[in-house]
């Protein structure tokens, strides 16, 4: 399993990225929207397609938001499941980001467990790991 | 300006929610076993403040405030650290100003909505405004000083804002 991290900060990068490690995740990561868009097309030139995107919200240059609606845009990104990785955690952000097409919502902080069981619920757990 | 408008903190939030907030972030960020514990030490001389602000119903921002020393223990307990590995000025800035964005990120969900969350900025901490627009815990990590504060706007923290009573 492939997963993009995409956190403004360097150190919930090193959170989510060593969890997702520890779940057997190939993992990389990126600063913002724009940095985590040019991965995807980068990636996808290399045959490097991410299973799932983590993604915080509040970022420089393009947040969240607008990152999950420039990869629902392109077709070529379809398979690609996206979690939103925040502290927003009002309802009405939480509705947007389903509704612009998030599959799935973490909010800050969080455990490791918590992640987990958030990827079970994808079915992006691998199976030695929910075993 | 409405009546919820010229709300001040303290009628939006008490210490022990702030403190129930700090209770689930210490142990998911700073580490297993780790806790801010609510029990005033003597202020360190020199600080380190990391912050977000917070728009919309409310106006204002979340400080986190401690030592220099203590803020970087606090990046080496983020980012797991171990010697020989040592943190950088930009690792402290980034697990400290990423500390402030998670408490801020949840205290804003407890206050009128919908407001919007700044990105977290490093410093000297932001002039608080309205003596009564201050809801501040004083406590220690690891037996170092350490201050949550959310505090109301000042015309420095939003120089276009209008809504902040005066």
């Amino acid at each position: 399993m492939r997963a993009l991290v995409i956190d403004d900060s360097r150190a919930m990068r090193r959170i989510v990225g060593n969890i997702l490690k520890d779940f057997g995740y190939e993992v990389r990561e990126a600063g913002d929207g724009q940095q985590a868009l040019d991965a995807l097309r980068e990636g996808k030139a290399e045959g490097w397609v991410p299973d799932l995107c983590c993604i915080d919200w509040n970022m420089p240059v393009m947040d969240g938001l607008q990152f999950v609606m420039a990869v629902r845009a392109n077709p070529h990104f379809r398979q690609v499941t996206l979690m939103m990785v925040t502290t927003e955690s009002e309802t009405g952000q939480i509705v947007k980001a389903l509704a612009a097409g998030a599959h799935e919502y973490l909010i800050k902080p969080f455990t490791a467990d918590a992640l987990r069981d958030k990827l079970a619920l994808l079915g992006l757990l691998p199976e030695e790991v929910s075993a | 300006m409405t009546l919820q408008e010229a709300q001040s903190i303290t009628a939006l939030l008490d210490q022990e929610t702030v403190q129930s907030i700090a209770d689930e972030i210490w142990p998911a960020l700073v580490g297993d076993g780790e806790a801010f514990v609510p029990v005033p030490v003597a202020p360190p001389a020199e600080v380190v403040s990391a912050w977000v602000t917070i728009s919309g119903p409310w106006d204002g921002a979340v400080v986190l405030t401690c030592a220099p020393a203590t803020a970087e223990a606090l990046a080496e307990s983020v980012l797991m650290t171990r010697p020989p590995t040592v943190v950088d000025d930009e690792d402290v800035a980034d697990a400290l100003g990423e500390l402030a964005n998670v408490l801020g990120g949840n205290i804003k969900s407890v206050l009128p909505g919908p407001s919007s969350l700044g990105l977290p900025q490093i410093g000297s901490a932001p002039t608080t405004g309205r003596l009564d627009d201050v809801c501040r815990v004083n406590g220690q990590w690891r037996g170092q000083s350490l201050t949550i504060t959310v505090q109301g706007a000042t015309p420095a923290l939003h120089p276009s804002g209008t809504e902040v009573p005066q």
